[in-house]
């Protein structure tokens, strides 16, 4: 089944985006204080003609857990109308979930509806546009887009985007990674024929096929921002594409393709 | 200081020339260079090409006749007296007739000899099994002390000759019988015994050749990576023994799959030599070995017996194709993802 890009986004959203937020608990100090003592369960879904779509997230004293599908009870619900509606809030747009599913919470649990709010506002600075205030913000920033992307991808071929699938299908065993020199920002899509899995740090089982090292959180920034094109970051040296550039340059496309869907 | 109009031939030259004439020529400049430099022919000056140093120096050329036994044992008693004997015959001749006299005189006492070997493998083609030599890395592998380098064109030839002399002992330098297709543009490329060169980098497959096969390793890589985008690795593994490990390793690290070729049995060769490496290494991977299997093969064009045996480049690439295919290890959970 072909999916249309809003269902596509949206298993974007729940499988790669939502994912990341485990970033922002583990880097991000205050928000690893904030979730420290929270435990309960929060809901994602929305309604689509060819059936309702969710995703779950467990937040355990500092652990965390992102499951596809629906859990019975959850202490928060984000309901949403539509696909559109739910992906659009998560590109940034004013949209809110439905209040009559989210008042329950609201009244019974004030404080980690309060807490889940600020982790969706964290997720902000995946928007290309968003400035991060200082070098963690931007540390953060580069190693959550990094992450996302790498699991988008592989969820877009997962998904059944034909582009991809075309791409992934003839390929046999390859690794593509990405990484920031002198960080512990590293994140990899495994490729084998027709098949993708996403990983984190580097991979050692094999020398990647391409390997895109950014010289540096800063470096990496504005490449991530779209306000320079990757041929451009190469020349001046703030990335390093190391492989086969005709594949390197498609991945290059797919990442654009991802980011398009994101915003 | 050597200038180039006193040598005897010019990189321009390695174009129209064959592996043994080049080496009858870098021998004859080396003579001149070292006068404990002497050379030694069973009948096979001509052949060998050793005859071109003969003709230059024939107070430092000793032709045997059909002795090779002799004349191995001799070249020991020369190189026990301080000299520097380079002996020719072919590949066949040198590890297998006179097998004894290279373990036992030569190679046991770890005298400077040169061995110069030609017509190794196949390349003797219409000789049939009695000339071929799939056996000779086989078997001179397992000689203590012994250096074993088979250079893939004219231009590593030279340099292998060349460089033999740096090694204090014995050296077995296995070229082809004729017109080997020239790989290197120029000397300046890193030769140097004991360390594979890298001629194309690449991630998914590494192709490890010795000899002659080096030429169809590139060609099937540079057919492969046009045609279907396969990023094929190709090391020339110039240098049987001692083989390059580390290279060997880093490209089981790194591309997880290797195809050893060889104009050599299987059975003892390069394949083996790698074999053995990755064996130890402990390491999974997915691994061939193209070369003569089992079998003495027949006459024929030495193109016709490479074919025929899959180790030119279109048995190469149909070989590679099959291994892209072999599962080795636990396929991954692919929906276990982050």
């Amino acid at each position: 089944m072909t999916l249309t890009r809003e269902q596509l986004t949206g298993r974007l959203v729940l499988n790669a985006v939502l994912p990341v937020i485990r970033v922002m608990l583990e880097d991000d100090e205050r928000m690893k204080d904030r979730f420290a003592d929270v435990t309960g369960t929060v809901q994602f879904e929305a309604d689509d003609p060819d059936g309702k779509i969710g995703a779950w997230l467990l937040f355990d004293r500092g652990k965390f857990e992102v499951t596809q599908g629906f859990t019975e009870n959850p202490d928060v619900l984000f309901s949403f109308s539509s696909l559109k509606a739910m992906n659009d809030m998560f590109r940034g747009k004013p949209v809110l979930p439905r209040l009559g599913a989210l008042l329950p919470a609201l009244m019974k649990k004030p404080g980690l509806v309060i807490r889940v709010f600020k982790v969706l506002f964290g997720l902000k600075l995946l928007m290309p546009a968003a400035k991060p205030k200082n070098a963690e913000q931007a540390h953060l920033k580069v190693k959550m887009t990094l992450y996302m992307v790498s699991t988008a991808l592989s969820q877009m071929n997962k998904a059944g985007d034909t582009d991809m699938q075309a791409w992934t299908a003839k390929q046999p065993e390859r690794i593509y990674q990405w990484s920031v020199d002198g960080t512990d920002i590293a994140c990899y899509l495994k490729v084998k024929a027709g098949k993708t899995k996403a990983g984190r740090g580097v991979h050692t089982g094999r020398k990647p096929f391409v390997h895109m090292s950014f010289k540096s959180v800063d470096a990496a920034l504005p490449v991530l921002a779209n306000t320079i094109d990757t041929v451009s970051a190469i020349g001046q040296g703030l990335v390093l594409s190391d492989g086969s550039p005709e594949y390197g340059g498609k991945l290059g496309d797919f990442m654009m393709k991802v980011a398009n869907l994101l915003s | 200081m050597e200038t180039a109009s006193t040598l005897t031939w010019t990189i321009y030259d390695a174009d129209k020339m064959t592996q043994r004439e080049i080496y009858g020529l870098v021998l004859t400049d080396l003579g001149r260079q070292h006068p404990k430099i002497v050379g030694l022919s069973a009948d096979l000056a001509k052949s060998t090409k050793i005859g071109t140093f003969g003709d230059a120096y024939p107070d430092r050329f000793f032709n045997f006749g059909i002795a090779e036994q002799n004349m191995f044992g001799a070249a020991a008693g020369l190189a026990k007296a301080g000299l520097i004997p380079f002996v020719s015959t072919m590949s066949a001749f040198a590890s297998m007739r006179a097998c004894e006299f290279v373990r036992t005189d030569i190679c046991y006492q770890n005298l400077n000899v040169k061995i110069i070997a030609t017509h190794g493998g196949m390349s003797f083609g219409s000789g049939g099994s009695t000339h071929h030599a799939n056996e000779d890395l086989s078997i001179i592998r397992a000689f203590p002390n012994l250096t074993v380098v088979a250079p893939a064109d004219t231009i590593e030839t030279a340099l292998a000759v060349k460089k033999c002399m740096d090694i204090q002992g014995p050296v077995y330098i296995r070229i082809g019988r004729g017109f080997e297709p020239r790989i290197y543009e120029s000397e300046e490329y890193g030769f140097e015994i004991g360390k594979a060169h890298e001629l194309r980098s690449g991630t998914d497959i590494t192709i490890i050749a010795t000899g002659n096969t080096v030429f169809h390793a590139v060609q099937a890589a540079d057919i492969m990576n046009k045609n279907s985008g396969l990023s094929v690795r190709v090391l020339n593994m110039h240098t049987l023994k001692p083989i390059d490990q580390d290279a060997v390793l880093k490209a089981l690290v790194e591309t997880r799959r290797l195809l050893t070729v060889e104009d050599h049995s299987v059975i003892g060769g390069l394949g083996s030599a790698v074999a053995d490496v990755i064996a130890a290494s402990g390491k999974g991977c997915a691994f061939n070995k193209l070369g003569v299997p089992d079998t003495f093969c027949p006459h024929g064009n030495p193109e016709d017996l490479m074919h025929m045996y899959k180790i030119d480049t279109d048995g190469i690439i149909e070989t590679v194709g099959e291994l892209m295919q072999r599962d080795f290890e636990e396929d991954e959970d692919w929906e276990d993802e982050v």
